[in-house]
């Protein structure tokens, strides 16, 4: 029995997209190209800012001044938090949303390549007024911490157009995240397949779907705070400044509408990312596949309602309130782990490099999470406030959990992308150097955080309990560079090998292994019928497909 | 079509109710209205979706027994060719933004990238 289709497209003048060189991937409005572009562009960023983690885990590493002088410490932690945040993992997450949103669902391409073009640009140009912003500016980097809080951000606390450039780059990327946000929406509600109904979509475009209206919703709010606060700095404005009738408790409202939403942004695609490879390497299908996206929209939601929790210590926010709705939050995000554990439990488990990373992000995402449940208690927030157990708390969620999800997509699509494999002894190699790397750096730093050393200062005083602990979590940051640098070894010597990796190495269930490695343009020469959440397997085991005649009890693996 | 529909009256409803319950509690005006545009913001889509979308008709994605050759030989659309416009577009933006940090002398410059670029991704032209 053929499970294909041909699928007779009128194929869209291809001669007319030059294929390579500069000026090709310059000029591209494909989906895929795109994502690339997005993702090394991304993975750029995240050099620079792990590059100025290093240099202040040098700084911290002993008591007493080594490096780097007070001032340049809070341009460091500025910058690396932005550039962290903006220009690293939320734009790797749009980059895979740009890559794999259409291959899933059975779409030639984004629903408005155009835009999805400009987004891209309007993302690397924010970027470049960021880093601009940071060294090449006359008075000193933007050394505000990456909240930018008037009155501190303000024209008399920080001279100079370092602020400006960087309020500019932040508008830009914002619009970029309006954008792409617009584009996987539209694409997705509107270009899917026959038979691809939203109870059948992948749950990595469920989460990015989910992730992009939160975007929508999330940016509008900062940008307008950020362009008040550039009135403020230029033309004389008083939004934000008490002695003008202005109030800064505003723009912390503002911001934070953004900033919380913006964790989920950062970590529902890399969600999604591990409930495609767990199912995969587990040989099942995902357990609860309804549950988890009940659970995906209503963090979606919920999300929306838990900002001021940032803003507890203020004393002008309803603690209980935010309190509440923190604590109601972590009961989707909990109703995913059963998912994972669920699907892993009694299956055949494979410990390839995706899986491994993956196993990793459930680990330290669950610490970060139930710290994370922790700081929702508004009176033990008081006392942690401002603490490296808040910093922890934060690269726990964000560093352990995206991170480790970015290479788990890596390692993942990369075959798919590209059309070869990076090195699976490599790679077990990257993980345990970033997974030990990464616990030695930042559980350290729950201690000196219980132990009062607070976040953002340049030096220490010996003798409080603080100094081994900094010392093992600057070590720690050796260990996880060199993981880092290890895959960049992985990437460039796989890429000169070129193992070819065929169209499915991994025996993949969603669409976008059921097209060629890498994909032709326009993504399908032909679909097959979908009749699950696992179109790809249903392909190559038809013994599987629903209402088949023919079953077995087992799957294959 | 239907499940998107509904996802939109969900979210509208939540973000219309939830600043409620949020300025009920608070008289806290910032964080209200941020939360009732939440839930209007869907509301419009939606409103319009309800009236003039697809969501009555059945869409080949939505029939869960959809074949592939559904659509054979429809059009999905045209698909642009490669354009340089969407740079020069970005670019305009930021020397138009830097106007405003560096001196009004980039305006002219920003606004002139920006006219042009906006015109040669009306023309559809590769740039």
């Amino acid at each position: 029995m053929s499970l294909t289709a041909e699928r007779s497209t009128p194929a869209p003048a291809p001669a007319e997209r030059p294929h390579d060189g500069p000026v090709a991937w310059i000029t591209t409005t494909d989906h895929k190209k795109l994502g690339v572009m997005y993702c090394v562009t991304a993975f750029a960023f995240f050099l620079i800012g792990g590059a100025l983690a290093g240099a202040m885990r040098a700084e911290l590493a002993d008591t007493g001044g080594q490096l780097i002088g007070p001032q340049a410490y809070n341009t460091l932690f500025t910058v690396h938090g932005i550039i962290m945040i903006f220009l690293f993992v939320a734009p790797f997450g749009v980059g895979l949303a740009n890559y794999l949103v259409p291959l899933q669902i059975g779409a030639p391409d984004m629903a408005f390549p155009r835009v999805n073009a400009m987004g891209y640009w309007f993302f690397a140009g924010g970027g470049l007024l960021v880093l601009l912003s940071s060294f090449a500016s006359d008075a000193g980097g933007v050394a505000t911490g990456w909240y930018l809080y008037p009155p501190l951000s303000g024209p008399r606390y920080s001279p100079g157009v370092g602020p400006d450039l960087l309020i500019l780059g932040l508008a830009l990327v914002a619009i970029s995240t309006v954008m792409s946000g617009v584009n996987v929406i539209t694409t997705t509600f509107l270009m899917r397949a026959p038979g691809m109904t939203m109870w059948r979509l992948p749950v990595f475009t469920w989460n990015v779907v989910v992730t992009a209206i939160l975007g929508l919703v999330a940016f509008p709010p900062a940008v307008a705070a950020f362009v008040l606060l550039l009135f403020d700095r230029r033309l004389g404005g008083q939004a934000f400044d008490p002695l003008g009738g202005g109030d800064p408790i505003v723009y912390q409202h503002l911001f934070w509408f953004l900033g919380h939403p913006e964790v989920y942004i950062l970590i529902l695609p890399f969600f999604g990312v591990i409930t495609e490879t767990i199912p995969v390497f587990s040989r099942k299908p995902l357990f609860g596949y309804t549950g988890f996206i009940l659970a995906t929209l209503a963090i979606g939601a919920l999300s929306t309602g838990v900002w001021a929790h940032h803003m507890f210590t203020t004393g002008v926010v309803d603690n209980p309130f935010f309190s509440a709705m923190t604590f109601t939050i972590a009961v989707p995000t909990g109703v995913k782990f059963f998912n994972w554990i669920g699907t892993m439990w009694g299956g055949k488990l494979a410990f390839r490099v995706p899986m491994l990373f993956s196993i990793g992000f459930l680990l330290n995402f669950l610490i970060g999470g139930v710290t994370g449940v922790m700081l929702a208690s508004a009176p033990l927030d008081f006392q942690l406030a401002d603490s490296y157990f808040l910093v922890s708390h934060f690269h726990y969620t964000m560093m352990g959990g995206s991170v480790f999800g970015i290479f788990a997509a890596i390692y993942f699509w990369w075959p798919k992308a590209f059309g070869y494999r990076l090195s699976e002894r490599l790679g077990r190699s990257v993980f345990v150097l970033m997974f030990v790397g990464f616990n030695l750096t930042f559980w350290p730093q729950f201690v000196v955080g219980l132990r009062g050393m607070p976040r953002r200062i340049v030096d220490y005083a010996p003798g409080l309990g603080w100094d081994t602990p900094n010392l093992v979590s600057s070590l720690g940051v050796v260990v996880l560079s060199a993981g880092v640098v290890l895959f960049l070894v992985d990437a460039f010597t796989s890429r000169r090998r070129r193992t070819p990796a065929g169209d499915d190495p991994w025996g993949g269930f969603s669409l976008e292994w059921a097209t060629t490695s890498p994909p032709p343009e326009n993504n399908f020469s032909s679909l097959p019928r979908i009749r699950s959440e696992r179109p790809a397997f249903d392909m190559r085991h038809p013994e599987f497909t629903p209402g088949s005649s023919v079953t077995t009890a087992e799957e294959p693996s | 079509m239907r499940i998107a529909l509904r996802y939109l009256w969900l979210y509208s409803a939540f973000g219309l109710v939830l600043g409620s319950v949020y300025f009920a509690l608070t008289q806290e005006w910032v964080g209200a209205v941020a939360l009732w545009f939440l839930g209007m913001m869907p509301l419009i889509v939606a409103v319009w979706w309800a009236r003039h979308g697809p969501s009555s008709a059945v869409h080949a994605a939505d029939d869960p027994d959809g074949d592939p050759s559904a659509s054979a030989g429809e059009s999905l659309g045209s698909f642009p060719t490669a354009t340089a416009w969407p740079l020069f577009l970005v670019l305009g933006v930021i020397v138009t933004g830097a106007s405003l940090v560096y001196g009004l002398l980039l305006l002219p410059a920003g606004a002139a990238l920006l006219v042009w670029s906006i015109v040669g991704l009306a023309r559809e032209s590769r740039g």
